[in-house]
Formats: C-alpha cells, structure tokens, sequence
C-alpha cells in the first residue's frame, strides 16, 4: 500500500515538472506583452479575469492590423524590463513613460500618449500641493516608477520636508490614502482620474514634474519588432478607432 | 457594502480559477521536494562525510536565502545565464520545490534518526542491500512519521506560493490584486483570497491527517 | 570426524574502536550441527564477535570461511549472498515495526531471495508455524509480545534457509516468564540440526544444550571447552569465577 502510494506520487511529481517545463518548449510563435495589471485604464484585468485596458486594446488592435498574434502577460512592475531583456515577454505596453536611463536599457516606439503627473488627496483635503509636500508628511508613490525617482531627486534630495511611501501600485496608495496612513500619493494624471471616478479622492494637481510621454518599450535587438510596432502605432492614432478608445477609457 | 459584495461576487469565479493555479504551484512543489527531500535525508543520514557536507550547504542555502530572492535569482539570473526560458509557472514551483526539498530533508531526517536503528542490521542480516533496506524498511516508516511535519510543511508553502505572484504567476494573491486595482475594493478582495488561502489550508492538512490515520501501523503509538 | 571441514571458521577476528580493542584475535569453527555457546561478562566481545561474523560490524583484521570457502571480497553481491546463509537473531528483536509477522518473514524471501510473493506467503507461514506463531501472523510487532517477537524473528531468519545462525542474547531484553518459550523455539532448532552460535546468560541452558562453551572476556577468547569442564572444571581462575557467579544467579531460570 505505502510502495504503491509512493510510487504514484513519485510519478505525479516527474510527470509534472516534465509538463511544466514543455509548455514553454512547444509553444507557437507569438508576441507576449507585459502588462501591469494594476493600472488602469491603461492595463488592468476585467470582471472574466481578461486583460483589458486602453494600452491592452491599442495593441490588439495593432495586432490583428499588421498580422501577428499578441498574448498579454500581467507581471510585476518592479520586474517587467528584466523580464523583457530575459526575453520572458517581447514587448511592455502598459503605460510605460519613456526615460532615458531605461532607454539606455530598451528601445521605444515612437510616444503615443502626454502624461502628467499629480497629486492625489482625500475630497475633504483643504491643503495646497505644497502644504502636502512638507511637514514632514507622508506621500505615497508606486514603487519602480518615473514620478518616484523624480521626487526623490527633485524634491526630498533639494530639501523638501516630506517622506515618500512605496507602494506595488498605485491603487494601493490611494487606498492608504483613504486609510489615512498617507496625506496624498502622487501618480500620473490617468490612473487618478480613474481613482476620482470609484473613490472619494480628488486630484490637487501638479507638482513640477515635466510631462512625460508613453511609448510601448521593446527589447534592443528586436528592430523588426519595433518597426512593426511603430507603424501599427501610426496606422492606429490616424484610426477613428483610437477616439473610440480615448472616449472608452477616458485615460 | 453592497456593492463590494457584488464586487465580490463577479471577481469569485475569477479568484477561483486562481485557485487552481495555486494548488498546481504548492502540489508541483510539495512534490519535487518530497522526491529531493527523501533523497537528501537518506544522503545526510547514510552518506559519506562530503555526500553529507554538499547536502548541509544545499539545506544551509535554500533556509537560509529568501524566497523572492530565490525566485528572482532562478527568474532572471540563471534563466538567461543557462539560455533556458521557463514559464513564471515553471520557475515556481521549481523553485519553491528546491527550498520544501530542503525543509522536507530535515522533517524526514528526524524522523529517520528516530526509528530504532536495529531494524536496518537486521535487513542487513537478512542480505539486503543498504539501498533496499532504506527503500523498504527504513523510509516506509520514515514518511509515516513526517505526516505531521510535512503537513506543517505544506501550509507553509502553501503561503509561500502566493509570492510567485511576484514574477507574474496568475494564482489567487496576483487576481485579487488585479481585480482590487481595478475596483478599489481592496478589503473584501483580500479577505476573500485570505479565505481560499484558509479553504485551502484546511483541506490539506484534513487530507493529510485521514492519511496518516490510514497508514498508521496497529499497536504503534509515535 | 577429524577431517570433516568445519561449516564456519574465522581466525585472528580483530576489532578495534579508537585505542580499545573490543575483540582480539578471536578464533573459532564450527561443525555442522555443532551449538557453540559465547558466555562472559558484558561488555566482553560476545556481540562484537557474532556481528564480526556477518560483518554487520566490519572487522579490522581476520579470516572468515564458510563450507570450506574463504569470504575475502566482503561487499556488494558476494557479501548479500553469504549474509543469507548466516541468520541472525538479535537481542531487540529488530522486526521491521511497519509489517504483519507474516510480512516480516516474507519481505526477505521476495525482495532478496527473488520469490514469487505466493510461494513466499506459503514458506513464510510455515515458519511461523513452526515457532508456533501461525495465529498471530497478522498482527504487527506492536501487538506482540517479546517473546513472540523473538520467535518471529526467529522464523524470519529460518525462512532464508541459512546455513548457520548467530544468536546475539536472545533472550535477554525478555521478563523472565516470556523467555522460556523462545528457549524451547531454540531447543527444536538445535534438534532439526541447525548449526548455532549463540552468545546468553542464560547459564543453565548452555550447559543442557551447548556442544562447547566459549568463555570471552576483554575482547579475548579465554577458554574453550565442554560444559562441565568449563562450568565446573575450568582452567583459568578467571572463568572459574565467572561461572559460580553466573550459575548462582541464573541457574533455576532456565530448564
């Protein structure tokens, strides 16, 4: 009895790991965008668990135009251009502003969207932007992301009296927001706006930061790719289809 | 509060599936590590001395290195270093096996060392050789005895397996979070994950304890 | 009898563990049907000796041959398949605490003899039989008592059809009113002609049953002999005193 038992589960757990590894081995050419799933309305997860999003449907879009098959991978946003250059995804379309210490790493397309970034606080928050950014008050910002590198180098190194919080997205931050645990997070214009429309948050406004654009972020090596990207990019902003999205998804 | 029930209630299916991923994640793990464990033990045990020194530094390297750590390390690093691309999936639950193997070793050796030693003279005397007498006698009682620990052992990864959410694995942690950004119901959504966790936790160690119930040898009280 | 080859011989049997040389240049054979009996205070190199024979404890020096047949590379298959001609009865019984008795008995025959598992159910069930344990062959060693777990694992070392068996105080971690019944499962034995070495206490037993008694001390062979000169006629002071010690203790306990 106890042989057999360990017998089978010896099987069960060759044939697994087996199955596991040969997924990746037989798998058809096809072109995974990372996603981070926790910024909407750029890139979420819709009520069935699908990805859904302005960025997602852009690239589908792009997709089905210039004849390839696309799969949307949601990961970590910490990881996501490792995970590029590890070749784990082919390109990251997900509302990624382009900087450039990551172009020194990726390539970009050509911007398709202007984005600002701002400060979000509680409805009933009475306080200024520059009353939020001092005190020693606390400021939440998601982690890995271009407004917190700009305000650790812009604001606190240049003396600004306030401690920034590092959250996995920004959703989580407007949540301790509410909680009350921060006085404001700052995070670009469109996720806010989405934060505004389902929570009791407002946007104060801006805090010096200059504009950014997004651009899809692809591996170095891959200029097929990015030609192709950038032309279906072209082919898509002079669509109607892409006012249909804007319309949407409001970002 | 309706509304988060609502949110609740369309995200179940959804969360559900995720749930799936996880006992996939925990029961590839639990087993790569049982069939690692069981080896490591018997090698700690029986094995010359620098068998039994490789092994303490493996057991010393995934106890002591942090689980995210690992998972980046096996992710990014050795993945590109060795030009093998596995899936997140894959990576996870090789990874999360490679450090249960070293916490399984550990549960399997006490319990090794703590079965009555004659037993192996014996199949010895009987003409056995050493590999049959561990397969047959010694590791038979062995893995009765680790049915407590190796029940504590899979709770724990169990939990463990949630960070695999890290490298984009989609099970149960990475859906509520996903559906809390899109929501902004991040309580009732992580609650509801923390309850499957707990369903989950429960049917295992409920499992576990019928089985060690099944296989207990009469008239033995260990 | 004279040029009849001893079934086993060891010669110069030498252990040592550090700087205490638990066995020195120990020898002895013995002939087929022959039961040699290990008597000495504990700690003597009784055990040492019988588990040298098997090599369950690796000896650092000295010659083994069985039928006449030198043991030289003892390890891998040479040594399985000697180990099944020597049976082995240890003072802990050492049953395999997962398995019936029947499957104790069995376990050996299928996984090492290679026997068909009905064929070997039957043999095994006839060995227990034979030690008078058929009723009990499906119970576990837990639900046994010792003197019946001696008897089990009695059967379990007949059951491998062994040429000689070595018995490490087989009676010795029994109560006293449990040891009887392995004695007479002994006493049967030694009728059916088996050839033994036995290490006991049991003073008054060796003396009914033994060809030869071998008295050890200190790792040494000290005196060899038949019972009543060993018992009560003893060369050396040293095992005279042994022998009134231990007769007076053990004598009303055995037959």
């Amino acid at each position: 009895m106890g042989k057999r038992l360990f017998g089978i589960l010896f099987l069960c757990a060759v044939v697994f790991v087996i199955a596991g590894g040969s997924t990746c081995l037989a798998k058809e050419k096809v072109y995974i965008n990372g996603i981070d799933a926790n910024f909407p309305p750029f890139a979420y997860v819709d009520k069935n668990g699908n990805p859904d999003g302005f960025d997602v449907k852009s690239v589908d879009w792009i997709a089905k135009k210039m004849g390839f098959t696309v799969k949307h991978q949601p990961m970590d946003w910490d990881g996501i251009i490792p995970s590029l250059r590890a070749k784990k995804i082919d390109m990251v379309a997900s509302g990624m502003s382009i900087t450039d210490k990551r172009k020194e790493q990726v390539n970009f397309t050509t911007p398709y969207w202007n984005i600002d970034q701002v400060i979000v606080a509680p409805k009933a928050c009475g306080r200024t932007v520059d009353q939020l950014l001092s005190g020693g008050n606390r400021v939440g910002v998601q982690r890995g992301t271009t407004e917190a590198k700009w305000m650790k180098d812009n604001l606190i190194a240049k003396g600004k009296n306030f401690v920034l919080v590092e959250y996995d997205s920004a959703p989580l931050a407007v949540e301790d927001v509410l909680n009350g645990r921060i006085v404001a997070a700052a995070m670009d214009d469109a996720p806010a706006k989405d934060a505004v429309r389902k929570k009791a948050v407002k946007i104060v406004g801006g805090f010096g930061m200059p504009s950014e654009d997004f651009g899809y972020a692809i591996r170095k090596e891959d200029t097929e790719l990015l030609k192709m990207m950038n032309e279906g990019l072209k082919l898509l902003m002079a669509d109607p289809y892409w006012e249909e999205l804007k319309e949407k998804y409001k970002p | 509060m309706t509304e988060s029930l609502i949110v609740l209630y369309g995200a179940l299916p959804y969360l559900l599936r995720g749930s799936l991923v996880t006992i996939a994640v925990v029961a590839g793990a639990m087993m790569l590590g049982l069939v690692l464990g069981i080896h490591l033990a018997v090698g700690q045990v029986y094995g010359g001395r620098w068998l039994r020194r490789v092994i303490g530094v493996y057991v010393w390297f995934f106890r002591g290195v942090p689980l995210l750590v690992l998972l980046f390390l096996f992710y990014f690093g050795l993945c590109s270093l060795l030009q093998i691309n596995l899936s997140a999936f894959t990576v996870s639950v090789i990874v999360l096996g490679l450090i249960s193997s070293a916490y399984q070793s550990q549960i399997f050796r006490g319990a090794i060392m703590s079965l009555p030693q004659g037993q192996l003279k014996a199949a010895r005397a009987l003409g056995m050789s050493d590999g049959k007498a561990i397969a047959l006698i010694i590791l038979p009682q062995t893995l009765r005895l680790s049915i407590p620990g190796w029940s504590n052992e899979y709770s724990i990864v169990l939990k463990d397996s949630a960070v695999a959410y890290a490298l984009g694995v989609m099970e149960m942690m990475a859906r509520a979070h996903f559906v809390a950004s899109r929501t902004y119901e991040h309580l009732p959504l992580y609650f509801a994950a923390g309850f499957l966790f707990m369903i989950l936790t429960y049917l295992g160690t409920k499992g576990l304890r019928i089985l060690e119930e099944k296989v207990r040898i009469p008239g033995y009280s260990a | 009898m004279a040029d009849t080859v001893p079934i086993l011989r060891i010669e110069h049997m030498t252990k040592r563990y550090g700087d205490k040389e638990v066995l020195k240049d120990a020898s002895l054979s013995i002939n087929k049907g022959e039961l040699k009996v290990l008597i000495g205070p504990s700690g003597g190199g009784k055990s040492t000796l019988l588990q040298c024979i098997n090599f369950l404890i690796k000896p650092d020096r000295g010659r083994i041959w069985l039928d006449g047949t030198e043991i030289i590379r003892a390890k891998g298959k040479a040594l399985y398949a000697y180990r099944q001609k020597v049976g082995m009865i240890f003072q802990d019984f050492n049953l395999f605490d997962h398995l019936t008795a029947l499957h104790n008995v069995q376990i050996g025959l299928v996984r090492v003899k290679g026997m068909q598992a009905k064929a070997a159910k039957e043999r095994a069930t006839q060995e227990l039989d034979r030690v008078g344990l058929k009723n009990h062959m499906h119970q576990y060693p837990a639900e046994l008592s010792g003197g019946q777990k001696q008897r089990v694992s009695i059967a379990r070392a007949l059951a491998m059809d062994p040429e000689i068996m070595l018995l490490d105080e087989p009676t010795s971690a029994l109560d006293p009113e449990l040891i009887s019944e392995v004695l007479d499962a002994i006493r049967t034995l030694r009728s059916s002609g088996m050839t033994m070495i036995m290490s006991t206490h049991q003073i008054g037993f060796a003396g009914e049953v033994a060809d030869e008694l071998i008295f050890l001390e200190k790792g040494s062979i000290v005196e060899t002999g038949p019972p009543a000169k060993i018992l009560y006629d003893a060369e050396y002071p040293r095992t005279r005193d042994f022998c009134s010690k231990i007769t007076e203790l053990y004598a009303n306990s055995s037959s």
